[in-house]
Protein backbone atom coordinates (compact mmCIF):
# COMPACT_ATOMS: atom_id res chain seq x y z
CA UNK A 1 0.00 0.00 0.00
CA UNK A 2 2.72 2.53 1.03
CA UNK A 3 4.70 1.78 -2.18
CA UNK A 4 1.50 2.05 -4.24
CA UNK A 5 1.21 5.67 -2.47
CA UNK A 6 4.89 6.62 -3.10
CA UNK A 7 4.44 5.16 -6.80
CA UNK A 8 1.51 7.81 -7.24
CA UNK A 9 3.40 10.66 -5.79
CA UNK A 10 6.26 10.40 -8.19
CA UNK A 11 3.61 9.79 -11.04
CA UNK A 12 2.06 12.92 -9.91
CA UNK A 13 5.62 15.08 -10.04
CA UNK A 14 6.26 13.86 -13.29
CA UNK A 15 3.21 14.56 -14.85
CA UNK A 16 3.52 17.85 -13.75
CA UNK A 17 7.22 18.16 -14.22
CA UNK A 18 6.43 17.06 -17.94
CA UNK A 19 3.63 19.15 -18.34
CA UNK A 20 5.87 22.35 -17.26
CA UNK A 21 8.32 21.43 -19.89
CA UNK A 22 5.62 21.05 -22.66
CA UNK A 23 4.04 24.97 -21.89
CA UNK A 24 6.23 27.08 -22.84
CA UNK A 25 6.13 30.48 -25.13
CA UNK A 26 7.42 32.90 -27.40
CA UNK A 27 7.85 36.29 -28.06
CA UNK A 28 8.71 37.33 -31.26
CA UNK A 29 9.07 40.96 -31.68
CA UNK A 30 9.34 42.80 -35.37
CA UNK A 31 9.71 46.30 -33.46
CA UNK A 32 7.96 47.92 -30.45
CA UNK A 33 4.65 48.12 -31.56
CA UNK A 34 4.16 44.71 -33.26
CA UNK A 35 4.85 41.12 -31.48
CA UNK A 36 3.17 37.71 -31.57
CA UNK A 37 2.98 35.62 -28.89
CA UNK A 38 2.97 31.86 -29.23
CA UNK A 39 1.95 29.70 -26.36
CA UNK A 40 1.94 26.35 -26.52
CA UNK A 41 0.55 23.69 -24.05
CA UNK A 42 -0.28 19.54 -24.00
CA UNK A 43 -2.89 19.79 -27.14
CA UNK A 44 -3.69 23.03 -28.17
CA UNK A 45 -1.35 26.54 -29.11
CA UNK A 46 -2.57 30.12 -28.48
CA UNK A 47 -1.00 32.58 -30.98
CA UNK A 48 -1.87 36.45 -29.87
CA UNK A 49 -0.60 39.41 -32.00
CA UNK A 50 -0.55 42.87 -31.55
CA UNK A 51 -1.15 44.74 -34.85
CA UNK A 52 0.96 48.23 -35.88
CA UNK A 53 -1.18 51.42 -34.74
CA UNK A 54 0.91 54.41 -35.57
CA UNK A 55 -1.92 57.50 -34.81
CA UNK A 56 -5.42 57.36 -32.91
CA UNK A 57 -7.27 56.89 -35.49
CA UNK A 58 -5.16 53.60 -36.47
CA UNK A 59 -6.00 52.52 -33.10
CA UNK A 60 -9.61 53.04 -33.19
CA UNK A 61 -10.02 51.28 -36.68
CA UNK A 62 -7.98 48.27 -35.25
CA UNK A 63 -9.85 48.11 -31.97
CA UNK A 64 -13.26 48.54 -34.42
CA UNK A 65 -12.20 45.72 -36.56
CA UNK A 66 -10.91 42.97 -34.94
CA UNK A 67 -13.53 43.50 -32.20
CA UNK A 68 -15.78 43.24 -35.16
CA UNK A 69 -14.13 39.64 -35.75
CA UNK A 70 -13.39 38.42 -32.46
CA UNK A 71 -17.37 38.54 -31.97
CA UNK A 72 -17.71 35.99 -35.28
CA UNK A 73 -15.67 33.57 -33.80
CA UNK A 74 -17.45 30.98 -34.31
CA UNK A 75 -17.21 31.88 -38.06
CA UNK A 76 -13.77 31.58 -38.11
CA UNK A 77 -13.35 28.10 -36.16
CA UNK A 78 -9.90 28.86 -34.56
CA UNK A 79 -10.52 32.72 -33.49
CA UNK A 80 -10.67 33.52 -29.89
CA UNK A 81 -13.44 36.00 -28.61
CA UNK A 82 -11.18 37.45 -25.92
CA UNK A 83 -7.66 38.18 -26.82
CA UNK A 84 -4.70 37.92 -24.49
CA UNK A 85 -4.30 40.85 -22.39
CA UNK A 86 -1.71 43.38 -23.63
CA UNK A 87 -2.94 42.05 -27.48
CA UNK A 88 -5.04 42.95 -30.76
CA UNK A 89 -6.49 39.37 -31.34
CA UNK A 90 -5.87 36.05 -30.78
CA UNK A 91 -6.02 32.62 -32.16
CA UNK A 92 -6.64 28.38 -30.18
CA UNK A 93 -5.74 26.16 -32.26
CA UNK A 94 -6.87 23.09 -30.54
CA UNK A 95 -5.86 19.07 -31.28
CA UNK A 96 -9.36 18.97 -32.66
CA UNK A 97 -8.69 21.40 -34.97
CA UNK A 98 -5.44 19.92 -36.33
CA UNK A 99 -7.79 16.45 -36.93
CA UNK A 100 -10.65 18.11 -38.65
CA UNK A 101 -8.85 20.91 -41.03
CA UNK A 102 -5.36 20.80 -42.75
CA UNK A 103 -2.24 21.90 -40.62
CA UNK A 104 -0.71 23.49 -43.53
CA UNK A 105 -4.10 24.84 -44.65
CA UNK A 106 -4.16 26.58 -41.17
CA UNK A 107 -0.68 28.02 -40.99
CA UNK A 108 -1.49 29.45 -44.78
CA UNK A 109 -5.01 31.13 -42.95
CA UNK A 110 -3.00 32.65 -40.20
CA UNK A 111 -0.52 34.31 -42.47
CA UNK A 112 -3.09 35.46 -44.69
CA UNK A 113 -4.77 36.83 -41.94
CA UNK A 114 -1.49 38.83 -40.76
CA UNK A 115 -0.65 40.03 -44.33
CA UNK A 116 -3.90 41.16 -44.88
CA UNK A 117 -4.84 42.86 -41.73
CA UNK A 118 -2.01 46.01 -42.16
CA UNK A 119 -3.79 46.08 -46.03
CA UNK A 120 -7.24 46.33 -44.16
CA UNK A 121 -6.52 48.47 -41.70
CA UNK A 122 -4.99 51.18 -44.21
CA UNK A 123 -7.86 50.89 -46.67
CA UNK A 124 -10.66 51.43 -43.60
CA UNK A 125 -7.85 54.80 -43.06
CA UNK A 126 -7.81 56.31 -46.06
CA UNK A 127 -11.57 55.71 -46.65
CA UNK A 128 -12.55 57.49 -42.97
CA UNK A 129 -9.83 60.67 -44.13
CA UNK A 130 -11.45 60.63 -48.11
CA UNK A 131 -15.36 60.61 -46.16
CA UNK A 132 -14.39 63.37 -43.71
CA UNK A 133 -12.32 65.82 -46.88
CA UNK A 134 -15.72 65.70 -48.43
CA UNK A 135 -18.07 66.02 -45.80
CA UNK A 136 -15.69 69.10 -44.87
CA UNK A 137 -16.01 69.96 -48.16
CA UNK A 138 -19.17 69.89 -48.52
CA UNK A 139 -19.42 72.16 -45.07
CA UNK A 140 -17.53 74.78 -45.36
CA UNK A 141 -19.01 75.71 -49.11
CA UNK A 142 -21.81 77.47 -47.33
CA UNK A 143 -19.35 79.86 -45.59
CA UNK B 1 26.69 21.81 4.38
CA UNK B 2 24.50 23.48 2.68
CA UNK B 3 25.90 27.07 2.99
CA UNK B 4 29.21 25.72 1.70
CA UNK B 5 27.31 24.39 -0.81
CA UNK B 6 26.13 27.84 -1.18
CA UNK B 7 28.91 29.54 -1.37
CA UNK B 8 30.64 27.11 -3.72
CA UNK B 9 27.77 27.87 -6.44
CA UNK B 10 28.29 31.64 -5.88
CA UNK B 11 32.13 31.23 -6.44
CA UNK B 12 31.22 29.19 -9.26
CA UNK B 13 28.63 32.27 -10.61
CA UNK B 14 31.36 34.93 -10.12
CA UNK B 15 33.96 32.78 -11.95
CA UNK B 16 31.85 32.09 -14.85
CA UNK B 17 31.09 36.07 -14.74
CA UNK B 18 34.71 37.00 -14.64
CA UNK B 19 35.20 34.58 -18.40
CA UNK B 20 31.82 35.99 -19.52
CA UNK B 21 33.31 39.42 -19.39
CA UNK B 22 36.73 39.18 -20.55
CA UNK B 23 34.92 37.08 -23.71
CA UNK B 24 33.01 40.15 -23.94
CA UNK B 25 36.01 41.93 -24.14
CA UNK B 26 37.89 39.76 -26.76
CA UNK B 27 34.40 40.36 -28.75
CA UNK B 28 35.00 43.87 -28.51
CA UNK B 29 38.60 43.54 -29.63
CA UNK B 30 37.62 41.46 -32.50
CA UNK B 31 34.63 43.73 -33.78
CA UNK B 32 37.11 46.89 -33.95
CA UNK B 33 39.65 45.04 -35.66
CA UNK B 34 36.44 44.51 -38.21
CA UNK B 35 37.09 40.48 -37.39
CA UNK B 36 33.29 40.03 -37.60
CA UNK B 37 33.49 36.28 -37.75
CA UNK B 38 35.86 35.36 -35.24
CA UNK B 39 33.54 37.70 -32.85
CA UNK B 40 30.77 35.82 -33.11
CA UNK B 41 32.28 32.26 -33.38
CA UNK B 42 34.04 33.64 -30.10
CA UNK B 43 30.71 34.90 -28.81
CA UNK B 44 28.63 31.48 -29.20
CA UNK B 45 31.78 29.55 -27.97
CA UNK B 46 31.08 28.22 -24.42
CA UNK B 47 27.85 25.99 -22.88
CA UNK B 48 25.22 28.86 -22.04
CA UNK B 49 25.67 29.30 -18.39
CA UNK B 50 22.79 27.96 -15.61
CA UNK B 51 22.84 31.27 -13.44
CA UNK B 52 20.03 34.23 -15.46
CA UNK B 53 23.15 36.79 -14.26
CA UNK B 54 25.32 35.12 -16.40
CA UNK B 55 22.69 34.60 -19.38
CA UNK B 56 22.47 38.42 -19.17
CA UNK B 57 25.83 38.97 -19.28
CA UNK B 58 26.47 36.22 -21.83
CA UNK B 59 23.85 37.90 -24.31
CA UNK B 60 25.48 41.20 -23.89
CA UNK B 61 28.41 39.65 -25.66
CA UNK B 62 26.13 38.08 -28.08
CA UNK B 63 24.08 41.13 -28.64
CA UNK B 64 26.70 43.09 -29.69
CA UNK B 65 29.15 40.17 -32.05
CA UNK B 66 25.35 40.11 -33.62
CA UNK B 67 24.65 43.60 -34.34
CA UNK B 68 28.19 43.86 -35.72
CA UNK B 69 27.70 41.32 -38.80
CA UNK B 70 26.76 43.26 -42.12
CA UNK B 71 27.28 40.12 -44.43
CA UNK B 72 25.26 37.32 -42.75
CA UNK B 73 25.52 34.75 -45.63
CA UNK B 74 29.17 35.04 -45.52
CA UNK B 75 29.11 34.73 -41.89
CA UNK B 76 26.97 31.09 -42.17
CA UNK B 77 29.21 30.18 -44.88
CA UNK B 78 32.18 30.00 -42.44
CA UNK B 79 30.66 29.12 -38.77
CA UNK B 80 30.38 25.31 -37.99
CA UNK B 81 26.77 23.31 -38.18
CA UNK B 82 27.35 22.64 -34.64
CA UNK B 83 26.90 26.30 -33.43
CA UNK B 84 23.58 26.37 -35.67
CA UNK B 85 20.79 25.55 -32.92
CA UNK B 86 22.96 28.22 -30.68
CA UNK B 87 22.79 30.70 -33.54
CA UNK B 88 18.95 30.16 -33.59
CA UNK B 89 18.17 30.05 -29.61
CA UNK B 90 20.22 33.43 -29.67
CA UNK B 91 18.33 34.92 -32.59
CA UNK B 92 14.81 33.95 -30.56
CA UNK B 93 16.51 35.74 -27.80
CA UNK B 94 17.02 39.04 -29.88
CA UNK B 95 13.64 38.77 -31.57
CA UNK B 96 11.97 38.88 -28.20
CA UNK B 97 13.60 42.03 -27.22
CA UNK B 98 11.35 44.19 -28.69
CA UNK B 99 14.08 46.46 -30.22
CA UNK B 100 13.58 47.51 -33.50
CA UNK B 101 17.69 47.84 -34.84
CA UNK B 102 17.91 44.28 -33.07
CA UNK B 103 15.44 42.49 -34.03
CA UNK B 104 15.85 43.43 -38.16
CA UNK B 105 19.04 42.12 -37.61
CA UNK B 106 17.62 39.09 -35.82
CA UNK B 107 15.41 38.37 -38.59
CA UNK B 108 17.65 38.78 -41.05
CA UNK B 109 19.65 36.04 -39.78
CA UNK B 110 16.82 34.13 -39.26
CA UNK B 111 16.20 34.22 -42.46
CA UNK B 112 19.23 33.06 -44.01
CA UNK B 113 19.98 30.41 -40.85
CA UNK B 114 16.91 28.86 -41.84
CA UNK B 115 17.43 28.02 -45.32
CA UNK B 116 20.94 26.73 -44.39
CA UNK B 117 19.87 24.68 -41.24
CA UNK B 118 16.26 24.03 -42.42
CA UNK B 119 13.46 24.11 -39.62
CA UNK B 120 14.51 21.30 -37.33
CA UNK B 121 17.31 23.76 -36.24
CA UNK B 122 14.20 26.17 -35.35
CA UNK B 123 12.35 23.00 -33.28
CA UNK B 124 15.66 22.14 -31.44
CA UNK B 125 16.06 25.46 -30.63
CA UNK B 126 12.48 26.18 -28.96
CA UNK B 127 12.39 22.85 -27.54
CA UNK B 128 15.13 22.86 -25.26
CA UNK B 129 13.87 23.90 -22.66
CA UNK B 130 16.86 22.89 -20.34
CA UNK B 131 19.74 24.91 -22.37
CA UNK B 132 17.96 27.98 -22.50
CA UNK B 133 19.92 31.19 -23.48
Amino acid sequence: MRKWLVSCFLCCWLWIFLICSLAMQVLICRNEAEKCLIETSINSLRISLKVKQADELENILAKKFLRFLSMRAEAFQVLRRKPVQGYDISFLITNYHCEELQKRKLIDFIVQFMEDIDKEISELKMSVSTRGRLVATEFLKQF
Amino acid sequence: MAEAKKSVGSDNAEDILTKIENKSLKIESLIKQYKFIEAIKTALEGYPPLDERCKSANWIGVHKALMAIKDVEGMLRSLDPQYYDILMKYVYRGLSTGNRTTCDQCLKIHEKLTEKAGFGCILRSLADTVNTV
